[in-house]
């Protein structure tokens, strides 16, 4: 059995090094073909990132009473951060208002003339509440309209709920979107990478008859075929891993660019905690693609 | 050691390429299968190796029924017949020593006793010197003679030669005839499939005539008759 097993490794290294070009071809292939893969799983995480910062951008914005005291608005403070769909609660009041207010217009004299023509400070105080994730935000304005609070001015969240409504729309649909486009890819990478391994043992047929005549079975013919699969899927992902991380190299800081605030960190998240996953993943589907194929594809000539 | 009994065989457009053939060749026989091309020569060959099915009849190789061989079974009957070919059929990826070698690792064979029979069997068809080079850099010649080696180097009790001299000059031819010639004297059965006519008129040895199919001539000590 050993002698058997020695004799496959052997004849397949044999026949990758002495097929030189053939086999850089297929590596070459089967490289592009990963790194379609990882690209693809980029372009995911920078998109759910950025679906991420978008969800986190939501709040609710609750206007109270002009006249309401800081100890009532501390009391309904405390309530709502303890709800569990909260995350967090800032509070901002009638003169914090009007400062950010002045700020954002400073450069529109007809507010700043407008204001001083209305001789007070027209904004209320409101507290900014930022739910856990999306998916509680129903859940927290049911909530909110059910608190019994006289300070509250507003409990009308139709346009939140009409905005979060579309928002979850349209992340759905860019989701299966995505998922649509990621199957279409990694199938036509599959049939990509199938047809280049069954292509080089194409280049073989006349040597598998001849090794037939010679009275080899076709495990013996076979099996050294679907180990070179294996070599050639182990030699993409080290080839893969060696270009890719360079290249993420240099798309992070663009991507820190963008992503002003938010913690994008492509390396992390494809060399660190999650490098055996990913390229794991990675090589046990090339090894399948490849053996699978180079199985299919040796039987045609050994039938008979 | 070989024998046909009442043979034929169709191809799929109908066409009668054995028909009704009776031969029964006997263990160290040197036997030349000649005729035109297309009078099933090769396909007579084929049969014996399991690579083509006939339609009518019973063969027999070395004792062993083949009729009805399964696919399974194929590989164990080629390993205990010697087969050369007119285009060498050489891995052209191996060296000389691996071709012949090749042979053998499908038997199984150790290591040592490769390392051991192949540089022998080597030295016998004249190539010793030549062990690592590729079949592309050699001559047809000593490809060929590769070819026996490799079909010699397990030892098998039947040697078929199916146009071995057909890409070579007639000095290579010589050559491979006598070398055929050599391996039948140490007792193996040779079958010699050749439309030469000088060849098989030198050989002086049993000639089987082959025409549409069917044996038209068996002479002892023949000579080549179309």
């Amino acid at each position: 059995m050993f002698l058997s097993l020695y004799r496959i490794i052997k004849f397949s290294l044999q026949d990758i090094i002495r097929n030189t070009w053939l086999s850089v071809v297929t590596v070459i292939i089967m490289v592009l073909a990963l790194f379609t893969v990882n690209m693809l799983l980029v372009v995911k995480v920078i998109g759910q990132t950025a679906v991420e910062a978008v969800k986190e951008k939501i709040d609710v914005s609750l206007y109270l009473d002009s006249n309401a005291s800081e100890q009532q608005i501390m009391v309904l403070k405390s309530k709502i951060v303890n709800l569990p769909e909260v995350s967090e609660v800032k509070y901002i009041s009638k003169d914090e208002a009007l400062s950010e207010f002045q700020m954002r217009y400073e450069d529109k004299p007809i507010i700043a003339e407008t204001l001083k023509e209305l001789g007070k400070n027209p904004l209320t105080p409101m507290l900014i509440i930022k739910p856990r994730n999306l998916d509680v935000f129903n859940n927290l304005i049911n909530k909110i309209k059910n608190f019994d609070d006289a300070i509250i001015e507003s409990k009308n969240f139709a346009n939140y709920e009409e905005m979060i409504s579309k928002i979850n729309n349209i992340t759905t649909k860019v989701g299966e979107a995505a998922l649509a486009l990621a199957l279409i890819f990694v199938l036509v990478t599959f049939l990509v990478v199938y047809n280049s391994v069954r292509v080089a043992i194409y280049t073989h047929r006349r040597e598998i008859k001849i090794m037939k005549l010679v009275g080899a079975s076709n495990a013996f013919i076979e099996a050294p075929f679907i180990f070179s699969g294996v070599v050639y899927a182990a030699i993409g992902i080290i080839l893969i891993m060696l270009l890719f991380y360079p290249f993420l190299n240099l798309l992070q800081p663009y991507l820190e660019t963008f992503f002003v605030s938010y913690n994008v960190n492509l390396i992390n998240e494809f060399f660190g905690q999650n490098v055996y996953k990913i390229y794991g993943a990675q090589f046990a589907a090339a090894v399948f693609i490849n053996v699978v194929a180079s199985f299919f594809a040796v039987s045609k000539y050994t039938k008979g | 050691m070989i024998k046909f009994e009442n043979v034929s065989k169709v191809y799929n457009k109908g066409s009668l390429v054995l028909n009704k053939i009776d031969l029964h060749i006997k263990p160290g026989e040197f036997v030349s299968i000649v005729g035109q091309s297309g009078t099933g020569k090769t396909t007579l060959i084929k049969t014996l190796i399991g690579e083509e099915r006939f339609d009518e009849g019973r063969v027999t190789v070395g004792g062993w029924d083949i009729t009805n061989i399964s696919q399974r079974e194929i590989p164990f009957l080629r390993r205990q017949i010697g087969v050369i070919f007119q285009d060498f059929k050489l891995l052209n990826k191996k060296t000389l020593f691996e071709n012949v070698a090749f042979a053998m690792e499908v038997c199984g064979e150790s290591h040592d006793k490769i390392k051991k029979i192949v540089p022998h069997v080597m030295k016998i068809v004249g190539l010793e010197a030549k062990m690592n080079s590729f079949p592309q850099e050699v001559s047809g010649g000593e490809q060929q003679r590769v070819a026996i080696a490799r079909a010699l180097v397990h030892r098998p009790k039947i040697l078929l030669a199916d146009e071995p001299t057909g890409n070579l000059d007639t000095l290579n031819t010589y050559e491979i005839i006598d070398l055929l010639l050599r391996i039948n004297r140490f007792g193996t059965t040779v079958a010699l499939v050749t439309h030469n006519r000088e060849v098989v008129n030198r050989l002086k040895r049993r000639v089987i005539t082959l025409e549409n199919g069917m044996i038209i001539s068996d002479q002892e000590e023949g000579k080549y008759i179309l």
